[in-house]
């Protein structure tokens, strides 16, 4: 009885973790489906990213894509994503940055699942000539802190996300 | 068979119209604020709705005075949208972009509340407010600054002077609370007055028709 109570367990868990898996892999494909791109792969990236994990994040998985030449237009990105996601995900902040200097337009959208006392966040960037799909669960002070200033917490978040990763 | 054409387009043209204003009434952004998008250095929209406000509500804290207050507040909201614009230099929109904004507001429904500051410096704040059958039905905030522009639609019953307890949550911006006072007898003043020249409106139709 015991040992069926833990595969019990076991399977949930798996099921769970294969249901985000699956959002997040359904992003990633959809963006490569349509600007024809591959995400880069990146050895050791789990390793890495539970030490370089930003504060109250946890589960993250990321995604990469380099030399992407598609459009940043906010609405056509946000066409992708909400395609590719479930309907218990929700747009959540949208930030979107113009350099006229270099002529580099730059978009963040946020997509939340609120499920119980948890909040799971994608967090999809477009560059010029870079994206990036982030998945991450935030911890509950990290969630108070992304209900007060979301336009905030995504402007200092999507961008050194990135980077650092990439580096 | 033109005659008959004619006449149809008569009959529903009232039809089209109220639908139109009805639209109107309930817009959640108002369309011509995406031009605005094309002349800032930054725009940030925050969107809660549905699930994911009532959900909000119930992770704010009980332990936190202020936050409580919002949770209390959010709990009975239907959404909030908030749409940021910041601008890399002064005069990159003009007051036109922010009439044409605020004419959205200029419907039977919507009634402007005077003179509401926002904590940093802006004095250039609107506040409107809905009345749906006597009660409060939604706020919406413009407030212009010389680089910023913050447009905030909260929809669902919430007092003009609530608004202070909900600034600083959800990226809506935190409100002077002794303004909003203020606003508070200015926006009841605002719709008895509407609501005596709606009564005199109507007696007006009344004897025309007589």
């Amino acid at each position: 009885m015991k040992s069926l109570r833990l595969c019990l367990l076991v399977l949930s868990f798996t099921t769970l973790a294969s249901a985000g898996d699956n959002e997040f892999r359904g992003v990633v494909h959809a963006i490569e489906g349509h600007y024809g791109v591959r995400h880069m792969h990146i050895p050791l990236l789990g390793f890495a990213l539970w030490f370089a994990r930003p504060e109250g994040m946890s589960g993250m998985k990321l995604a990469v894509f380099e030399n992407f030449s598609g459009s940043t237009d906010a609405d056509d990105v946000s066409r992708i994503v909400e395609d590719a996601l479930g309907h218990e995900w929700y747009p959540f902040v949208r930030v979107y940055s113009r350099n006229r200097v270099k002529g580099d337009d730059e978009a963040t959208l946020i997509y939340a699942s609120p499920s119980g006392g948890k909040l799971r966040m994608m967090i999809v960037n477009v560059e010029s000539t870079e994206a990036t799909v982030v998945e991450v669960k935030l911890s509950d002070r990290a969630i108070r802190q992304w209900l007060k200033e979301p336009g905030e917490e995504a402007e200092g978040h999507a961008g050194p996300l990135r980077h650092r990763d990439a580096d | 068979m033109m005659k008959l054409k004619m006449k149809t387009i008569l009959w529903l043209l009232p039809l089209l119209v109220s639908t139109a204003l009805t639209r109107a009434q309930d817009l959640k952004i108002p369309p011509n604020i995406e031009s605005l998008s094309a002349k800032a250095k930054e725009t940030v929209e925050v969107t809660m709705d549905g699930p994911m406000l009532r959900w909000a509500s119930k992770f704010l804290s009980a332990d936190d005075p202020d936050e409580e207050k919002a949770a209390k507040l959010v709990a009975n909201l239907k959404s909030i949208y908030v749409r940021s614009f910041e601008f890399d230099k002064d005069g990159a929109y003009s007051m036109a972009d922010v009439d044409a904004l605020r004419a959205q507001f200029h419907s039977p429904v919507w009634s402007r509340v005077v003179g509401v500051r926002s904590d940093h410096d802006g004095d250039n704040v609107d506040v409107y407010f809905k009345l749906e059958n006597d009660k409060m039905a939604g706020i919406v905030v413009i407030a212009a600054e010389a680089r910023e522009l913050t447009f905030v639609n909260i929809v669902g019953p919430l007092e003009v002077d609530q608004l202070a307890d909900l600034g600083g949550e959800f990226g809506v911006p935190k409100f002077d609370r002794k303004s909003l006072k203020h606003a508070t007898k200015a926006d009841k003043d605002y719709a008895a007055k509407a609501d005596k020249d709606k009564d005199k409106d109507k007696e007006k139709d009344k004897e025309e028709q007589k």
